[in-house]
């Protein structure tokens, strides 16, 4: 059985946060009505020439498992109409610029008065209150104005830009928290406002290094060092552009990389000149030695000496390919896994025995791979993506016909006066 | 101190009268403790008598107390208990969420597989999260937050923009901190809050969660844009201007999406005569031009202030953002109205932590504590019994 049935949602969500949360909730078997018009329809429904996207997008991963109506929320009977669909909804969710939606006349205090126990959602770059809540903001700003952008980033380079997965973890985040608030439904008979700040959330991933800011230092990005391991990074595997992470954290660890380095190295170094990455001066003559090397023995003289000891991972790193070596890392304890490109996620066996990974149909018919919600449930198999993208409207015979028992006069007469357009 | 101290600590929490037992050696585990904990569960961490492995991960505040286990672990309760025993077993019997980060090799002897779980404990709610997670051919890995970052598909298509501009050779780069495993913490959170909704129905049940599966869900675009037959590397992932814009004394984010954002940009550079040209009205020209006007607002911002080009920015509608230092969040005055955080013990000092990134009716949680001293809970009941 899906977790959620039975519970169902309003969703004027725009853009991707917000619509990634309810598009996790659908997944997880929420009835999610979303709401759009002709007048402004979804971001996929539109060309996007940046992106290199020049008509609607045949299938868009957030709208998917969503039934679709159309509401023009500039007329007066259009509010109307979606107070109609709140009054029967457990949840409504938003994602305008703070203040947009209580101009429209459906802010908090509208809502509860026809649906007194609604749990409303309201997602913003910067939170419902405070000097800065007006501020418009995609997913870099989020992430630098969080302080994840300033934290990322090669150490002697700029900070980096963070991309959708901003967005979408802010949508993961409001999903966690709407599902606590309608706990407390359960508990107390009370709904409530949920107000999920795209900043903070972004500040919450680094929340170790605001502690540290707070107490006086001053954390700096570092790239893909760590603080205490080493090896830790990401080295050149066999292969234009290709790479594999590897990470030992403890001494037994090491001991089994330098024993698997020494394996491979020896018979290139018996064959002298070989490869020439293999004779830089710090690799040590015999591979047998780096095991026994003092300079790497404990994790503390690895970490201080972690400038010789990367050139002799990257060294053997770079004559075998990436997966090669994170099958033979993982056989002996140690962490590792090649830096995946996304066909090679798209393809993955393990991902796929999941359901992380997942075959949608197109309409006319083609399947393509699309992303699973993160989890599976032993009394919820049929969790997950079940029907693709909705036309637009596709779904108000359903919506108005049948739970609102609108008659077919009635909503000819709103499709004729532009209401549901 | 934060402007949310002085509101009332006991105010009624979205979770409040929910337990949880936690056995996280790792942050995906802890940090979906942490949030549930934050909106009120009372979160028990399980830890060996040596203390938490997180209690020894930097960075460290002083005296090598973990910034990290502080900030993961505030809120909670500390019991120490060998897994296999029998008071846990009774701890999960008054429970109604078990999070564990377990090795799979190492549960059966335990018991805390998930059929000896779910026969024990049938009402529990059971919550797996583990790197590859606990099915699946890769279910028996071992992943740091890099690979979990690597093995999902956002490792590789970063950096973008001026990073990757400047450094086009070097490795590609991971997200700060512990960005994968939190993934996997949130998605583990929404996980037990479902099958917690759906408990009357249907009983506990096993919730696996695998924090590359969470990484790779909120990289969904990556697999989208490959459906639409268009495979993202980082080199050409940038954005055709704006992105990443250094300053006299830092960076700025500047991103104009909009035909009016991008008027408004024009006014901020002082409607130099390039950017008149009528053919920059059309957006795909602008993109075409790109490098062009990234050229032109790099030397325009080169000698300005982050300050000055933010607040004029602001002022007309340019989405623009100041690349925030940690010390710098911390102090940040809007974050100071929203209570962001909040002064707690550490065991290194009061420090401002961060508390929670939403807020229930109109106001910021609360955590209840720092982070808990090593088997303090059972010190607390020794002390309520005598």
């Amino acid at each position: 059985m899906k977790p959620l049935h039975g519970i169902r949602i309003a969703d004027f969500t725009v853009h991707n946060a917000g619509p990634f949360c309810t598009h996790l909730l659908s997944q997880l078997g929420a009835e999610v009505i979303k709401i759009e018009s002709a007048m402004r329809p979804d971001a996929f429904r539109k060309p996007h020439p940046v992106y290199g996207r020049m008509g609607p997008a045949t299938f868009d991963q957030v709208a998917s498992t969503k039934l679709s109506v159309r509401i023009n929320l500039k007329k007066p009977e259009g509010v109307v109409l979606a107070k109609k669909l709140v009054a029967i909804s457990d949840i409504a969710a938003e994602s305008f610029r703070p203040g947009v939606i209580g101009r429209l006349g459906l802010g908090f205090d509208d809502l509860k008065a026809v649906k007194p126990d609604i749990i409303m959602l309201c997602v913003s770059s910067s939170g419902q209150n405070g000097p800065d809540r007006h501020f418009a903001g995609y997913a870099p700003l989020f992430g630098a104005w969080g302080g994840l952008g300033e934290m990322t980033g090669y150490a002697d380079g700029p900070p980096v830009e963070m991309r959708h997965v901003m967005d979408h973890t802010v949508g993961m985040n409001s999903a966690v928290a709407v599902l606590a608030a309608l706990q407390r439904r359960r508990a107390t008979g009370a709904g409530g406002l949920v107000d999920v700040s795209a900043r903070e959330v972004a500040s919450s991933l680094l929340g170790e290094a605001l502690l540290l800011a707070a107490a006086g230092q001053e954390p700096h990005r570092i790239g893909n060092d760590h603080l205490a391991m080493a090896p830790h990074g990401v080295y050149p595997a066999q292969g234009e552009d290709r790479w594999v992470a590897i990470a030992v954290a403890t001494d037994a660890e090491w001991q089994a990389l330098a024993g698997i380095i020494g394996e491979y190295r020896v018979p290139a170094q018996a064959g002298i000149s070989g490869d020439g990455a293999l004779q830089r001066p710090e690799a040590p003559a015999f591979a047998g030695a780096l095991a026994g090397d003092a300079r790497f023995a404990r994790a503390a003289d690895r970490h201080a000496n972690r400038a010789a000891l990367d050139p002799i991972v990257s060294a053997w790193t770079a004559t075998l390919p990436a997966d090669d070596i994170a099958a033979m890392l993982q056989a002996a304890g140690v962490a590792a896994h090649a830096s995946w490109t996304t066909p090679e996620i798209a393809a993955d066996p393990h991902l796929r025995a999941r359901g992380a990974i997942c075959e949608v149909q197109e309409p006319d018919g083609k399947h393509r791979a699309a992303v699973g919600v993160p989890m599976r449930l032993s009394k919820g198999p049929e969790i997950g993506i079940h029907r693709g993208t909705p036309g637009l409207g596709e779904d108000e015979d359903y919506v108005y016909g049948e739970l609102l028992g609108m008659t077919r006069g009635e909503r000819q007469a709103l499709e004729e006066s532009e209401v549901i357009y | 101190m934060s402007a949310s101290s002085n509101a009332p600590l006991t105010g009624l929490r979205p979770l409040d009268g929910l337990r949880i037992v936690l056995t996280a050696r790792g942050v995906a585990a802890a940090y979906a403790g942490r949030l549930l904990g934050t909106m009120g569960a009372e979160v028990i961490l399980i830890e060996p008598v040596s203390g938490s492995p997180l209690r020894r991960q930097p960075p460290f505040l002083k005296d090598g107390v973990s910034a990290l286990f502080a900030y993961l672990a505030a809120g909670m309760r500390s019991r120490v208990l060998d897994p296999g025993s029998p008071a846990l077993t009774a701890l999960l019997s008054e429970s109604d969420i078990l999070i564990d980060d377990t090795p799979l090799a190492a549960r059966a002897a335990s018991g805390l597989d998930e059929e000896t779980i779910a026969r024990r404990h049938p009402g529990l709610i059971h919550v797996s999260v583990l790197p590859f997670g606990a099915y699946g051919p890769k279910a028996g890995w071992k992943a740091e937050d890099i690979q979990v970052q690597h093995a999902s598909g956002e490792g590789n298509l970063l950096p973008n923009g001026l990073a990757v501009e400047l450094f086009p050779d070097r490795a590609p780069l991971k997200i700060h901190g512990h960005f994968g495993e939190m993934q996997g913490g949130i998605a583990a959170a929404l996980g037990a809050l479902a099958a917690l909704w759906a408990r009357p129905e249907a009983g506990g049940q096993f919730v696996d969660v695998a924090s590359q599966d969470a990484a790779l869900a909120v990289g969904a675009f990556a697999i989208q844009r490959l459906g639409d037959g268009s495979i993202e590397h980082r080199v050409e992932r940038s954005f055709r201007y704006g992105g990443v814009i250094p300053c006299a004394d830092g960076h700025v984010e500047l991103l104009t999406l909009e035909q009016r954002q991008w008027h408004g940009l024009v006014k901020l550079l002082g409607e130099p005569a390039w950017a008149l040209d009528p053919a920059l009205e059309d957006s795909l020209e602008r993109s075409r031009q790109g490098p062009m006007i990234n050229g032109h607002i790099r030397a325009w911002a080169s000698s300005r202030r982050v300050e000055d080009i933010v607040r004029e920015g602001q002022a007309l509608s340019v989405p623009l953002a100041k690349y925030y230092t940690p010390a710098e969040v911390v102090r940040d005055p809007h974050e100071k109205v929203r209570g962001l955080f909040q002064p707690v013990e550490t065991g290194a000092g009061v420090f401002d932590m961060l508390v929670s990134p939403f807020q229930f009716d109109g106001a910021p949680l609360h955590l209840r504590s720092g982070p808990p001293a090593l088997g303090e809970y059972d010190r607390f009941k020794a002390e309520a019994r005598a």
